[in-house]
């Protein structure tokens, strides 16, 4: 009795089933479907119908639209931040690297700059972050989480004496093209599809699960890991400040303060989407789901007329519900530790 | 083919390597052999490009090189299987077998099929059966080594570093072990293979190297040797000297161990300790003694069973102060991480597992804390300036005098010893045994659990033997041999 | 013995010298600076985080890590607040909101021990959640509502000494004494530097976590007070910087983020040099966000000082020898 409840419990914990046995077609389509993000599915499928339900206005197309775009946004850094967390580091720093790019970048556009200028611009400030992230991450050893409280702080400081807290605005028309309609959507489809493929088929991605899952035996076996990890970190600050170009698109206007916060949120969707905290294993789609159920969240809860000051607790309760998980998972798995009495 | 030239490697208090020379020839099997802290694993180290700071140079083929990364000295033909395996148990074993050199496509894309099916064949080619898609954390310790192997002949080594490849196979396995690296041998790849089992390296290697306190003492061929000469390379005196001499009195029962069962770890151990004993506990790696330990001393809970301390009987301790407070102190295995706090003073470590005894209430007592401390510290001869230095600063065997001292300070009657030896010099080993002896003179009871057997049949009164965490034999002192022991713990009844 | 007193004493003769330094030089700089009036307000304004300061190296010590102690400071704020608006006597809201701040690092110590997560993740949760607790219920509104006779705490002075700094010295104190005299202390120092073995030496290693994060709690929600009295309100935004500003001093001051090691005397240090460096920008007329750069940068440079330097002392060895 009490193991098939655990049967049933695991099938709804994030990455309670792994894939094993043969690889047949008729695999793929019936046990594919029992991959580690499943659960994570079925969570949606429930948060849909709860909200169809309970919230009228739900299925209207504009509804829709606004919640692709905000799922787009933090779907991308989250994406980045995937990376990080798999090979067990941390990245705080993603909503400043956001802000830096587009404000300091921005900066060009009332000069009348043009587009093609601004945005590899924008897209190299995030690259050039990200490195320096992971340069020092790698050269001092200190937890990556110092290190990018560090950064985080300082990028944002640098944004706000430059910029000196104004806002960019207006900006023209075609920046926003980026933001309209499905394409922020679209755009993490894209991103989520590129990072799949690179997690699961590249060497860069194997590497990573290999760092994330026992550091000094990849170092043993030869992975490059200093140079895996500063790619990795780059990686994020690519994709922060990509996801920064879609927020001005969004938003119309560049403010020093975009991406308070956004670490959390991001740091949420990726554990909400099974990715061990610890590091070594979770998936990019599982974040995507992770990005795609807290975005339904949130704005359910803000077409109920919760007040958006709330979405704090709820992520935090989001966040703390997934690793609590995890941590059983972990400890079932592993057996007691020491300090278990 | 490699030639060490005057290597030397230091760490904080330990010269772990003195001017190391010596040279391996191209297609032989080099053994190399020495006791634990011989300086054997810091030369592996070196040789596997993880230690990059040394002295000396290591030339290859008549060429300088300097190793700059594990990656690098792969790329140069060597590769070294650990003693820890160095596989990422979530991955499926045919990417930890290429695990750092996967083979690429084009675009970083790495070609899945082909690893698997060159993983598949040198797993067959090594007789194995296990499944290239399986994940590693799911495979035997036995099964891991083998895919160790596999990920060193991937890599088209000319060189293979084994360190203690044996430590947990059965005998069935190392056969299997022996013939391959025959096979290596005859494919004129070099082999370093690193043991303290002397019998093994007489059965295959063709050259010998002795390390002794980071000393490289000599090689020698194996047709011109013999393991008595060996050992008195490796030990530096005569076996008789190596223990201190012991006198033998069997007191009245001390710890009486019925049915001790953990899933998993411990099946039905019974056994008993009197007072002025030391009972060696025999067994390869995995066979339960830490385990064992771990749960006499209160750091996991047995599920059945019960332990007898003099009158009181206990199912089990849920917190190692209960341990304590029936009086049983362990000395665990790894120093470092167990045993002591390293950032932290001699007289704070020595005095932490009895705080509450020497202070009032909450307050600590500075008075009783330094009396303990001197005494300790006179009592044991160790090594210091002050009693307020940092234990990190101190040598291996000073360290392990500070944690013993934690123990006897507890004026428990009953002590496990796990690897108590293991990494401090040849004198202070003696000193270690010396200690030990006493204690049984006072009339405590000692549990003894070594990896070394040399060191349990020269100081144990009573052998058990573990295996798969059962209790299989009981060797008197008198009748135990290496021989017969190692028959035991390796699969035969 | 030299090892350790000598890095300890080490830092924090140097950061005597460097609030010297600094000081000399704002004095010079600015006129007003080396006023009783200045230096006294840099005092009270430094009691808040100083008694953060205490909680943090208390936590780091014990091989924890706290980073919602700004959040329980706005929270306990909160709850003094609208536990005064009720019409709760002065007593009662102080001690509603001392208990907020202790269930908080109740709740922490829970996830950290029961779930064995890792206390960086669940602090950042909390944080989060806390803080839009806190925004939740004020709505970005000040509470002003307090009775004067909380509020003249701020203005009393003990041998012309500000009331808040004394709390904060008597705090610092408390926690020395705790930390150097008492068995507790003892069993903080051994958890931080190796927790397996104070496991094993019969430490009660979980209950020392919980009592470093509820004392963490209590000293946040403490802090939260002190700045209530200080500003006369209590605002949403307490303490939103506190998490860098406070671990950037602390670790100025010699502890560190392993664990084990650590000075409640360098910690307060590192808090008064902070305020310096932030009171010299204000009387520089520079922009405030400077010093959160500088804040930042020191951050990653103290704590990577030993991880910076010995690579390139390695290099400079290798070069040297060939």
């Amino acid at each position: 009795m009490r193991k098939q409840l655990r049967k049933v419990l695991c099938t709804f914990l994030p990455g309670g089933n792994e894939m094993n046995g043969k690889k047949t077609i008729s695999w793929y389509l019936f046990n594919g479907v029992k991959f580690r993000e499943f659960p994570i599915l079925l969570y949606i499928l429930i948060m849909v119908l709860f909200f169809s339900f309970t919230t009228p206005g739900f299925w209207a197309v504009r509804n829709f639209e606004n919640l692709s775009r905000q799922i787009a946004v933090v779907g991308i850094v989250s994406t980045g931040m995937t990376l990080v967390v798999l090979t067990g580091g941390i990245d705080l720093s993603v909503g400043s690297i956001l802000a830096f790019s587009i404000s300091i970048g921005g900066r060009g556009i009332p000069l009348g700059r043009p587009m093609w200028i601004i945005y590899p611009v924008i897209l190299l400030l995030g690259t050039l972050l990200g490195f320096i992230n992971g340069v020092l991450i790698t050269r001092i050893a200190v937890p990556a989480l110092i290190i990018t409280l560090g950064t985080m702080n300082i990028f944002r400081g640098i944004t706000m004496v430059i910029t000196r807290g104004i806002y960019i605005t207006p900006i023209p028309p075609e920046y926003t093209l980026i933001g309209r309609g499905y394409l922020p959507f679209f755009f993490l489809l894209i991103v989520i599809l590129l990072f799949m493929f690179v997690t699961l088929r590249t060497r860069l991605g194997r590497n990573i699960y290999a760092i994330g899952g026992g550091e000094q035996a990849s170092l043993y076996s030869g992975v490059p890991v200093v140079k895996y990890k500063v790619v990795v970190y780059t990686l994020s600050g690519f994709l922060s400040a990509f996801s920064g170009l879609i927020l001005v698109g969004r938003s119309g206007f560049i403010q020093p303060q975009a991406g308070v916060g956004y670490e959390m949120n991001a740091i949420a969707a990726v554990v909400i989407g099974g990715t061990s905290i610890f590091g070594g294993s979770g998936s990019v789609l599982g974040t995507f789901f992770g990005a795609t159920l807290m975005g339904l969240i949130l704005t359910g809860l803000t077409m109920q007329a919760v007040d958006p000051y709330w979405q704090g607790l709820v992520t935090g309760i989001l966040v703390v519900l997934a690793i609590s998980l995890d941590s059983l998972r972990q400890i079932r798995g592993r057996g007691q530790l020491i300090s278990k009495r | 083919m490699i030639t060490f030239d005057h290597i030397s490697k230091n760490f904080p208090g330990v010269r772990a390597l003195d001017n190391v020379s010596f040279s391996v020839e191209r297609g032989e099997v080099h053994g190399l052999v020495g006791e634990n802290g011989a300086g054997k694993s810091t030369l592996i180290k070196i040789l596997s490009g993880i230690i990059t700071d040394y002295e000396g140079r290591i030339f290859i083929d008549g060429q300088a090189v300097s190793f700059r990364s594990p990656h690098h000295a792969q790329s140069l033909g060597i590769a070294t299987i650990f003693q820890e395996l160095t596989m990422i148990s979530e991955l499926p074993v045919f990417e930890n077998v290429f695990l750092g050199r996967e083979p690429v496509l084009w675009g970083g894309i790495v070609d899945r099929n082909s690893m698997r099916e060159k993983s598949q064949k040198v797993l067959r080619y090594l007789d194995s059966n296990v499944d290239p898609d399986t994940l590693v954390g799911r495979l035997s310790i036995a099964n891991q080594q083998i895919v160790e192997i596999c990920k060193a002949l991937v890599l088209n080594a000319k060189v293979i570093v084994m360190d203690e490849p044996t430590s947990s196979l059965t005998e069935h396995e190392i056969e299997r072990l022996f013939s391959l690296i025959q096979r290596l041998k005859d494919a004129e790849i070099t082999v370093i293979y690193v043991s303290h089992k002397l019998e093994e390296i007489f059965r295959i290697c063709d050259t010998i190297t002795v390390l002794r306190d980071g000393k490289c003492i000599g090689s020698v061929k194996r047709e011109t040797s013999h393991p008595g000469e060996i050992i008195r390379m490796m030990v530096g005196r005569s076996m008789n000297e190596r223990f201190p001499p012991r006198e033998r009195k069997q007191g009245e029962k001390l710890l009486e161990v019925r049915g001790l069962s953990r899933k998993g770890e411990l099946e039905d151990v019974s056994f008993s300790l009197y007072r002025g004993e030391i009972v060696g506990f025999a067994g390869l790696i995995g066979a339960g003694r830490t385990e064992l330990a771990r749960a006499l001393c209160g750091a996991t809970c047995p599920h059945t069973g019960e332990i007898q301390v003099g009158q009181k009987i206990f199912c089990g301790f849920s917190h190692p102060r209960e341990a304590l407070q029936a009086g049983i102190s362990y000395l665990p295995e790894d120093r470092k991480g167990e045993g002591l706090v390293s950032c932290l003073t001699v007289r704070e470590n020595l005095v932490l597992a009895i705080l509450r005894e020497i202070s009032s209430h909450l307050w600590l007592n500075n008075r009783a804390e330094s009396k303990i401390v001197d005494r300790f510290v006179k009592n044991l001869q160790i090594k210091i300036y002050h009693p307020d230095q940092v234990v990190e600063t101190l040598s291996g065997g000073n360290q392990q005098k500070v944690v013993i001292s934690k123990l006897l300070a507890t004026q428990s009657e009953i002590f496990i010893f796990d690897e108590p030896t293991r990494g401090v010099d040849v004198g202070a080993k003696y000193e270690i045994y010396k200690i030990m002896n006493d204690l049984t003179q006072e009339g405590k009871g000692l549990i003894f659990i070594s990896s070394e057997l040399p060191e349990i049949l020269g100081i144990s009164d009573r052998i058990y033997c573990m295996k798969g965490g059962r209790l299989v034999k009981e060797f008197y002192c008198e009748e135990a041999t290496p021989e017969s022991i190692m028959y035991v713990l390796t699969g035969g009844k | 013995m030299k090892n350790i007193l000598t890095s300890q004493t080490k830092i924090i003769i140097a950061l005597i010298v460097i609030d010297a330094v600094i000081m000399v030089f704002l004095t010079l700089l600015s006129p007003t600076f080396l006023t009783y009036g200045n230096i006294v307000s840099l005092l009270t304004r430094m009691s808040e985080l100083g008694v953060l300061a205490v909680a943090v190296t208390l936590t780091f010590i014990s091989g924890g890590f706290d980073l919602s102690i700004g959040a329980v400071m706005a929270f306990s704020g909160m709850i003094a607040g609208y536990s005064t608006l009720l019409g709760l006597p002065l007593f009662f809201s102080i001690l509603f909101a001392l208990l907020g701040g202790a269930v908080i690092g109740l709740a922490n110590a829970l996830l950290v021990v029961e779930l064995r997560l890792q206390p960086f993740v669940v602090t950042l949760a909390t944080m989060t959640m806390v803080r839009s607790i806190v925004y939740g219920f004020m709505r970005g509104k000040t509470i002003t509502a307090f009775p004067d006779s909380l509020l003249s705490l701020g203005d009393k002075y003990v041998l012309g000494i500000p009331l808040l700094f004394i709390i904060l010295v008597l705090c610092a104190i408390l926690a020395f004494m705790l930390l150097k005299k008492t068995i507790l202390g003892r069993y903080i120092f051994a958890l931080g530097g190796n927790e397996r073995t104070a496991f094993l030496s019969g430490v009660p290693v979980r209950t020392m976590k919980y009592f470093v994060y509820v004392l963490s709690g209590l000293l946040s929600a403490l802090a939260g007070l002190l700045l209530v009295i200080r500003i006369r309100a209590a605002i949403p935004d307490a303490g939103l910087n506190a998490p860098l500003e406070v671990i950037t001093a602390v670790v100025i001051g010699g502890t560190s983020i392993k664990g084990g090691k650590g000075s409640l005397l360098g910690s307060l240090l590192g808090v008064f040099a902070m305020f310096l460096l932030i009171n010299g920008f204000s009387l520089l007329g520079l922009n405030p966000f400077w010093s959160v750069i500088i804040l930042g940068t020191v951050l990653i440079v103290v704590v990577g000082q030993e991880g910076i330097m010995v690579p390139f002392i390695a290099l400079l060895h290798r070069k040297v020898r060939s």
